[in-house]
């Protein structure tokens, strides 16, 4: 039938595994929460554009001074400027955040797949990934930090490892109920690959539970890289990210408490606000898990 | 005696429902769903809602009940009065005490309705706590009563297992002690016994119309099955679309129904009379079954292992054009059957030859050519076909995977939902905008895609209304005329397979123990466990279609 020029693509699959209800409503936090976050990463993307300071820039001469019109939110203990600092070190813990989001739901939907599909490999990646969530996540990422080296990219490898197991499991779970419908046996029946299977019955039906679990990977990913550059375990200590602006905040905290105010104000304010569109977005995909209204 | 001819009009009246309307609250358009019903039910009287689904008739339940979903459907009219008592105008402090007290309800599915953490004897007795007080020694006597009416086995047992170690019936039998610990004035059963086999289902039938004679209790017995109510009903209620089209005595209504509606509703029961043999064809089998066995294997890491027997040593075959039921309750191994045969599980041991080869040891590379030759159906069909997928797209799938381009595979696929009785713009549709019988249609369509020698139907019609059920088995009756398919059907229903088979073999245990001509099987009998069946089937002696008694010969 003409009807039908395009193959079903990978966008279709998507668009139409993300069935909207008819009708929903998005209360007024959540808009908040999405026009604070678009504002933060807008904000922190072009913030070479605007920013005053070279933030790597050390002055002896400006230590530890508190807001002026040269330095709008004051100067570090090297005499940095702190509002370019943050602005600039959104840039690293934004892409750590959401490279790690992407990274381990991309692999651990591969993993999960497979896992939930063939039931000798499911045997052997969940022991493996059992002894993955035994170990102590932040334990397991300084592990590998030390490990790599301290640059973005082990950092982020060293979030997403941990992270990987709780994707899988959540992908194998609904793999292992979505294959018992009789519509994936009846592809069977109608000789249907098992790749075909995999990608256009079950792997649909993980995309709603994974989005959500991404968002929420990616705040715990922020956070994750804010404590490991605390820690001293993060980032190379030359690039500003919040984390470390923070860890070099705490030894004046008493004297100038605003080091480490700003950064964690826009951490905070950024993992609130990823943290209540992931449940906005986990109501729209899946009403059932909705809070009951009282 | 055929029917219960008792009258009530001296009794005084248990349940008055009038003028009872409901609609959806919370949006703007406020559909209604029950529109000025009108029921009454005196004491000790069984009263049948029947009903195709969503006529109204568990909205009805619920709203007796007080328990209709709030904020999505709401009363907004009529009364309902127990022994005069208005319920619509208690609050909710006062409906709770109403229900467990004088109004109780039994439920389709018993293992959901009851506690899976708490035994069962607890759960009888956390009943007569919240109601009543009781020394604990009087407390268990009273709970050890209710079981024994009940006829419970090994009482002192049962009182101590929980839910899951309790066969479907007990936690019926179960329910029905929980319900009527209190005495309540009002019974009300939805469909209590659709999800039981129909050994079980009849002794719970003889059970309700016995624990009811003894207490006196006013019944209202909600179902879709027109056998079910031949046998206990009173009176009834035929409701559609939210309203009662009809009313009378239960013999009147089945002898000389009045409306249109019901004489259809009637007309569509199956008929336990088997179909008119046809010719026997004697080519070569199109599916041949050999010995077909599959054993489960639980094994513990330290005990030993044990053997759970699903299929032994099944023989048949069928030849095309031909239609063989496997009839059995659960449990029987038919299912395991159907799906060797597809080789969705794999079989033990045995053969399956389709055509000339055995396809029981492929794997899944060598099975692939097979695959077209053998397709299923499956029962439930608001789950066999894929909710994202367009129903073009479902219907050529298999098409696809055997090598034909999209464009001949779609045109294919026009001819296909025209033959099935659906519009051409179907295809572009997604399978939630078809009801149930559409879109068993369409998973037929699917099936016969692919120009099948073999079809099996795995209780196909089972989850739909009589009268779309009637039209399903008419059109796989005429795609098999049409394109000569051999029929593998598979049922619980031995009214469907009267209808549709040529050839019934009768599973029990994992075995077959009888394998006859559809007449044979039906007429006479030779093996007591299908005599036990068609003995336990509801309403045998009556011939709902013809309004009058069943011919016997």
């Amino acid at each position: 039938m003409a009807a039908h020029p395009q193959p079903t693509s990978a966008m279709q699959v998507v668009l139409g595994a993300i069935q909207l209800p008819a009708t929903f409503r998005v209360g007024f936090g959540p808009i908040l929460a999405a026009i604070v976050l678009v504002l933060i990463v807008l904000a922190t993307a072009t913030a070479y554009l605007y920013v005053p300071h070279d933030p790597m820039d050390m002055n002896a001469l400006e230590r530890l001074k508190g807001p002026s019109e040269t330095f709008w939110l004051g100067t570090d203990p090297y005499g940095r400027d702190l509002f370019s600092r943050v602005m600039i070190g959104g840039q690293v813990s934004l892409l750590i955040g959401i490279g790690a989001a992407i990274v381990s739901v991309f692999i651990g939907l591969m993993i999960g797949l497979v896992s939930g599909f063939f039931r000798t490999a499911d045997a052997i990646i969940m022991r493996i990934m059992d002894a993955l969530m035994a170990i102590p996540s932040i334990l397991l990422a300084i592990a590998l930090v030390a490990l790599n080296g301290p640059s973005i990219w082990s950092v982020i490898f060293a979030i997403t490892i941990p992270e990987i197991p709780r994707v899988v499991r959540l992908v194998r779970s609904v793999v292992l109920s979505a294959r018992e419908e009789p519509y994936v046996e009846a592809a069977i029946a109608l000789g249907s690959s098992m790749s075909k299977i995999l990608w256009q019955h079950l792997m649909p039906n993980t995309l709603a539970p994974i989005i959500v679990q991404g968002t929420y990977i990616c705040a715990s990913a922020i956070l994750t890289e804010a404590i490991l550059s605390f820690l001293g375990a993060g980032v190379s200590t030359e690039i500003p990210t919040w984390g470390n602006i923070m860890a070099e905040g705490r030894m004046f905290f008493q004297i100038k408490p605003e080091l480490i105010f700003w950064p964690g104000l826009m951490l905070s304010l950024c993992i609130l606000s990823i943290n209540l569109l992931g449940d906005t977005a986990r109501d729209l995909l899946d009403p059932r898990l909705k809070k009951r209204e009282a | 005696m055929l029917f219960r001819n008792r009258d009530f009009s001296d009794r005084p009246t248990a349940l008055r429902i009038t003028g009872l309307s409901v609609a959806t609250a919370g949006s703007r358009t406020n559909t209604a769903i029950l529109s000025s019903i009108d029921v009454t039910i005196r004491d000790g009287e069984t009263v049948c809602l029947v009903g195709e689904s969503g006529s109204g008739k568990s909205v009805t339940s619920l709203a007796v009940m007080g328990l209709l979903p709030k904020g999505s459907l709401e009363v907004t009219g009529g009364r309902i009065e127990l022994e005069g008592q208005d319920l619509l105008a208690l609050d909710a402090g006062a409906m709770r005490e109403m229900r467990a007290r004088r109004i109780s309800m039994i439920f389709q599915e018993p293992m959901t309705a009851l506690n899976p953490v708490m035994t069962v004897g607890a759960q009888i007795e956390e009943v007569l706590d919240s109601h009543t007080r009781l020394p604990a020694r009087d407390k268990k006597q009273r709970v050890i009563d209710i079981m024994e009416q009940v006829h419970l086995p090994d009482v002192e047992r049962i009182y101590g297992s929980y839910p899951h170690q309790l066969s479907g019936g007990q936690r019926q039998r179960i329910m029905i002690a929980m319900a009527l610990i209190l005495e309540p004035k009002l019974l009300i059963a939805d469909e209590p016994t659709t999800a039981l086999d129909v050994t079980t289902q009849n002794q719970v039938l003889k059970l309700i119309s016995e624990l009811q004679e003894r207490h006196g209790t006013a019944v209202l017995f909600i179902t879709h099955d027109m056998g079910v109510v031949a046998e206990i009903a009173d009176t009834v209620y035929v409701m559609r679309h939210g309203e009662i089209v009809e009313h009378a005595p239960v013999e009147t209504l089945l002898r000389a129904p009045v409306e249109t509606y019901t004489r259809e509703l009637l007309t569509a029961v199956p008929s336990l009379i088997p179909r008119a043999a046809r010719e026997n064809r004697e080519d070569a089998p199109a599916l041949e079954v050999k010995n077909l066995t599959k054993i489960y294997d639980t094994r513990g890491m330290f005990r030993k292992g044990r053997q759970t027997r699903a299929a032994e040593k099944v023989n048949f075959a069928i030849r095309r054009g031909r239609t063989l039921g496997i009839v059995g309750e659960s449990g029987s191994g038919k299912s395991t059957v159907a799906r060797c045969i597809m080789r969705l599980i794999d079989p033990t041991d045995g053969e399956i030859r389709v055509g000339d080869a055995d396809i029981a040891k492929l794997g899944r590379a060598a099975l692939q050519p097979h695959r077209k030759q053998i397709q299923i159906v499956f029962q439930d069909p608001f789950r066999s076909l894929n909710p994202r997928w367009t129903i073009g797209d479902s219907l050529i799938e298999g098409l696809l995977n055997f090598g034909q381009s999209r464009q001949e595979a779609m045109k294919q696929a026009a001819e296909l939902i025209e033959l099935v009785g659906l519009p051409r713009d179907a295809l572009k549709r997604y399978p939630h905008q078809f009801s149930g019988g559409q879109r068993q249609r369409i998973a037929i369509a699917r099936a016969i895609a692919m120009r099948p020698d073999i079809l099996v139907a795995d209780e196909a019609v089972s989850a739909l209304d009589v009268s779309v059920q009637a039209q399903v088995l008419k059109l796989l009756d005429d795609l098999q005329e049409r394109l000569g398919i051999a029929i593998l059907f598979i049922t619980h229903d031995l009214r469907v397979a009267a209808q549709i088979c040529d050839e019934v073999v009768v599973m029990q245990h994992g075995h077959i123990v009888e394998h006859d001509t559809a007449h044979n099987v039906l007429s006479r009998p030779s093996h007591e466990y299908t005599r036990a069946l068609i003995d336990a089937a509801p309403g045998r002696s009556w011939d709902f279609a013809n309004f009058r008694e069943l011919a016997t010969n």
